[in-house]
């Protein structure tokens, strides 16, 4: 028999119907004007050291209590914003918030005065000037360092081939090391295939719009289910404003420097030297084993931008093996920054694991 | 997508990935990558003839081309980028100032 319908929730339905409906217009208004944009990266920072592009972010949301401070490494490809996408569903702050003293390292937009950027120049200048920066920031004899992505390649580079790297923790986030197990992201740049000058512009860098069609080639139909799904929530204003925020990123990509660029083709996709353990920067030899810190190596297991076989051999290749530990996320490749299960599970998770691996501060200091 | 999703989304998702997941199969296949691989050599050469043509066509009318204007920035370029690692070597020297600023 069909349920009876009672005459009270009947009118309560359409209320809430028409008020939706009401809701969806104005959304749907503003959504398509453009006006009303989400407004991320929204953790109050100050930027402490410049070179270049390259900035260095302290952020500045309570009182810290562990030590020593946090410096995460962003990807050469995506904009930094997606680990401090908006408040309430942001790493950054989560981590501030948990009492770490949190620094970003972004890369900025790339032009053409940064396409002779190779590896060297961000593992050998870059970073070793920015850990410095934070030690005289903060008074910390080390730091607890954070990859993302390709972030994490540089970090390790750099915790691997500096002797005096003052490297406490590497927590590595969806960081490849076989290059042979990316699948899709990297098929056309195989052997016999594209080689890297045929992807750089003149500019002499990887256009933007280029990696865009990567990533949007791994899911060509998505968007469609996506704005359907928008559709049905137009109504909710923290909806809108979430998807908003990551269309907004995924689209928001930024040139990839020419000359790296061709040391990932040549070194990482070619000839996967990773997975040999080592690999020469500038006129040395640098062992992947050599990084020093205690390492976290973090991945998502429905990541298909870093697929989990491409960053589970982080466990038999960086740093002491005695000091490796690995934690499995569920969750994609933006799990690290956003999402449901990234603010329930990703960032207890990682807060805590370095809170276990910190010191705390025997004075509390507002930075 | 929870289970008390209206039908049309259900049906939506459903079409979606119907359809999605053949592509999705397709372009991770190796003739997907040969055919892009070769389309964008065949645009690449495309392009280059008609920079080609076009530069001769603008020397013979003693124009400069798109091709010289690049040189001459490639060359801008350079000489910034070289006074760009000078100026930073310099302030390393001096004990390197800091650019502070709240957001």
């Amino acid at each position: 028999m069909p349920p009876v319908l009672n005459p009270l929730d009947l009118v309560g339905r359409v209320n809430r119907d028409v008020e939706r409906s009401l809701l969806r217009a104005r959304n749907g208004v503003r959504y398509v004007r453009g006006s009303n944009r989400p407004s991320v990266g929204a953790t109050p920072k100050e930027v402490v050291w410049k070179r270049g592009k390259a900035e260095l972010w302290r952020y500045r949301n309570g009182t810290v209590r562990y030590g020593p401070p946090v410096l995460i490494v962003h990807s050469l490809v995506s904009r930094s914003y997606i680990l401090d996408l908006r408040p309430g569903n942001s790493l950054v702050e989560y981590l501030t918030g948990a009492g770490l003293d949190v620094f970003m390292l972004d890369w900025g937009v790339p032009d053409e005065l940064d396409a002779d950027n190779d590896l060297e120049r961000y593992v050998d200048w870059y970073l070793p000037r920015a850990v410095a920066a934070v030690r005289r920031e903060t008074g910390s004899d080390e730091v607890t360092l954070m990859g993302y992505c390709l972030g994490g390649v540089l970090a390790t580079l750099y915790a691997a081939g500096h002797d005096d790297a003052p490297v406490r923790n590497i927590i590595l986030m969806a960081t490849p090391v076989d290059f042979g197990e990316m699948g899709a992201m990297v098929a056309l740049l195989r052997e016999g295939r594209l080689n890297a000058d045929e992807l750089v512009d003149d500019t002499g860098n990887v256009p933007a719009d280029a990696l865009y069609s990567g990533f949007y080639m791994q899911a060509p139909t998505a968007e469609v289910a996506q704005k359907a799904t928008l559709l049905e929530n137009l109504w909710n204003d923290e909806f809108v404003e979430g998807f908003q925020a990551m269309a907004q990123w995924s689209r928001d990509h930024v040139p990839f420097p020419g000359a790296v660029f061709r040391q990932l083709v040549e070194e990482f996709v070619r000839k996967n030297v990773l997975m040999t353990g080592s690999m020469r920067l500038g006129d040395r030899k640098v062992n992947l084993a050599d990084a020093r810190g205690n390492v976290l190596n973090a991945m998502a297991e429905r990541d298909n931008v870093v697929p989990p076989a491409a960053v589970e051999p982080v466990m038999q290749l960086v740093g002491d093996p005695a000091k490796r530990e690995e934690l499995r996320l569920k969750g994609g490749h933006v799990t690290f920054g956003t999402g449901r299960s990234a603010v329930k599970q990703t960032m207890p998770r990682l807060a805590g694991w370095i809170i276990e691996h910190s010191d705390e501060r025997p004075e509390v200091e507002e930075p | 997508m929870s289970s008390n999703s209206p039908l049309w989304l259900k049906a939506v998702h459903k079409i979606e990935r119907a359809v999605g997941e053949p592509i999705e199969a397709a372009v991770r296949t190796d003739t997907y990558f040969d055919v892009v691989t070769k389309a964008t050599r065949a645009t690449s050469k495309a392009k280059r003839t008609v920079v080609a043509t076009s530069t001769r066509v603008l020397h013979v009318l003693n124009l400069p081309a798109d091709s010289d204007v690049r040189r001459m920035r490639e060359q801008l370029t350079r000489m910034e980028r070289r006074l760009n690692r000078l100026s930073e070597d310099v302030s390393e020297l001096d004990g390197s100032p800091r650019d502070r600023s709240r957001d």
